[in-house]
């Protein structure tokens, strides 16, 4: 197939039904946006979860009857484990200090008496430290006499990959659907648009035009409508972004401690590439069902 | 033609290749014993024998609906033969696989009583999608263009807005569509049929132009009057047959008078 000349009838083609391709791109643009949305989502979510992950913490709560002994040997023998960055003992006083502050609860809690916050140990791990290994760190500590109790966060962690699993799953959802949607509005676009060049197609192939010729363009035009549609949504998002991204991030900062962050490159080439091809595909489905040369 | 790069399954018809010898020596195009059923019981063309040399005029007359159309359209595999052979350059053009079918017609030119010249493009443009589907260079394009608008008397007209042209303009552009790629045959359908009379000599005699310089020319036409001022070859076609006169109206031998024989 000759290149050039399908490209220069493809923007000939694309000229002239643009008002029928603007109506598309358009409402293909709002079915990638809201799939643009849902991947934003995704990623902060696992940025966040990125985070956090990172951030490891294992809380070792101590008997009420722990020996003072004993639990000094433990600060020692996790103060030498090279995963522990830090360790705080944090006395039933201070615990309940911190929870009255942090819980903004009435008077009736406050009320309530030190003991029954139990003692324990915050322990910091260095970055970097899997999830796994802080689950079995955690698991060995529980082994010494002074500890009742290890919280590693490890059900917290799986609420949030459930979580995370979900919103992929949307995604995923979504871009099914996105691509269904994009291969139903091409197609049926390029369909009008072979219409109402039946007369031009018909002299094309009464000069002696191959298949591949007459299709060619209309692939591109379907090609170049899933490209545009796919930037279209980017760009509205990335102003959406801009737009929320300062009050937005404060607020996320505060409560999670992470930043907002855009659609990596991948995604973003991902959308873009995938746009094109579905496009592509769309057109050709349409072509070889409406142009029957 | 130079400059493709496309693979034709059916090498001789390379628009502007030269034909071997002996090729040139016989018909450009042969029916033998052609049938075409439209419907089962009532054949539109019953055993049609026909042979055109290589740099014939020939007129195709005959009623309306006696099958002029059909007989063009077997030859350019709108349509396909039924029973019989039809030979281009001593090709079966009705064993055409359907992705050969583009490589027959660039070897032909054909041109419509309605045209067929897409309104909203320019006249080169319209000219020029003959050269573009073969994929030649837009230089060759432009100076080939160039000169099949001289020689349909529209030269330097190329940019010009084809709807604004009148009806014999138009069909002017589609004859000179349908001989830029120098084919070695022409199928004309009726072609003066939506012109008044002096257009329609004026065509003619541009058809008769281009059969001057070596292109075969069939003219399906009704037109009596069209027919009786040239001295040109007559096939007729009635009831599905063909009958002929080799030296025009004047010549005519048949059995039935000159009013059937051109409706
Ligand atoms: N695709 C088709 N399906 C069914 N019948 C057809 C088809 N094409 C042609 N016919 C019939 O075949 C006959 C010959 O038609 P054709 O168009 O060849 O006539 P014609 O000689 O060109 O007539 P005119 O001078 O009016 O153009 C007519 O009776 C027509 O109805
Ligand atoms: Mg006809």
């Amino acid at each position: 197939m000759d290149m050039k000349n399908a490209i220069t009838r493809a923007r000939r083609g694309l000229r002239e039904e643009r008002r029928l391709y603007i109506v598309a791109v358009t409402s293909l643009a709002v079915a990638f946006i809201c799939l643009g949305a849902t991947l934003l989502g995704v990623t902060n979510l696992d940025a966040a979860a990125a985070r956090w992950g990172q951030s490891g913490r294992i809380t070792l709560f101590l008997k009420d009857d722990a020996d003072a002994q004993d639990v000094a040997q433990l600060r020692v023998v996790l103060e030498g484990l090279a995963d522990v960055s830090e360790v705080t003992h944090v006395t039933p006083t201070q615990a309940r200090e911190s929870f009255l502050e942090e819980a903004d609860v009435g008077a009736d809690l406050s009320a309530l008496p030190s003991e029954v916050f139990p003692a324990s140990l915050e322990v910091a791990l260095v970055q970097g430290v899997t999830r796994e290994r802080s689950e079995s760190i955690a698991t060995r500590l529980a082994q010494f006499r002074a500890v009742s109790d290890v919280e590693s966060y490890g059900s917290w962690f799986q609420k949030l990959d459930q979580l995370l699993w979900g919103a992929r799953m949307l995604a995923l959802g979504l871009a099914l659907l996105v691509m269904f949607c994009v291969v139903a509005v091409i197609g049926n676009t390029i369909r009008l648009a072979v219409a109402r060049r039946r007369q031009e197609i018909e002299v094309m192939k009464l000069c002696g035009a191959t298949n591949g010729f007459v299709r060619g363009p209309f692939v591109l035009e379907g090609m170049f409508q899933g490209f545009a549609s796919a930037l279209l949504a980017i760009l509205a998002l990335l102003v959406g972004y801009l737009a929320l991204h300062d009050s937005v991030d404060s607020t996320l900062a505060a409560l999670t401690g992470s930043r907002v962050v855009f659609l990596g490159v991948w995604t973003l080439v991902a959308l873009l590439v995938g746009g094109a091809v579905i496009g592509a595909i769309g057109s050709a489905v349409s072509v070889r069902r409406y142009l029957a040369v | 033609m130079q400059g493709t790069k496309v693979v034709r399954p059916f090498p001789f018809f390379r628009a502007g290749a030269r034909a071997s010898q002996p090729q040139l020596s016989k018909p450009i195009l042969v029916l033998e014993d052609v049938y075409k059923f439209f419907r089962p019981d009532q054949p539109t063309l019953r055993g049609v024998d026909l042979s055109v040399e290589r740099g014939e005029f020939a007129f195709i007359t005959g009623p309306s609906g006696a099958g002029k159309s059909t007989l063009l359209k077997l030859v350019y595999r709108e349509l396909r033969v039924d029973e019989g052979r039809v030979l281009f350059c001593g090709r079966d053009i009705g064993r055409l696989t359907d992705k050969s079918i583009p490589f027959l017609r660039r070897n032909l030119g054909i041109v419509f009583q309605d045209f067929r010249i897409i309104d909203h493009w320019t006249v080169f443009e319209n000219v020029a999608v003959a050269l573009e589907i073969v994929s030649m260079p837009q230089r060759l394009i432009r100076s080939r263009v160039a000169e099949a608008l001289e020689r349909v008397g529209l030269a330097g007209r190329g940019p010009e807005q084809t709807s604004n042209l009148s009806g014999g303009e138009k069909q002017r552009v589609a004859v000179a569509r349908a001989i830029v790629p120098e084919p070695a045959l022409i199928l004309a359908d009726e072609p003066t049929g939506n012109l008044d009379p002096h257009l329609a000599i004026d065509i003619l005699t541009l058809f008769e132009e281009i059969n001057s310089t070596g292109t075969t020319v069939l003219f399906a036409t009704h037109d009596h009057s069209l027919i009786s001022k040239r001295d040109h070859r007559l096939i007729s076609i009635d009831d599905g047959r063909v009958s002929e006169a080799q030296q025009g109206l004047k010549h005519w031998q048949g059995s039935s008078g000159i009013h059937t024989l051109v409706g």
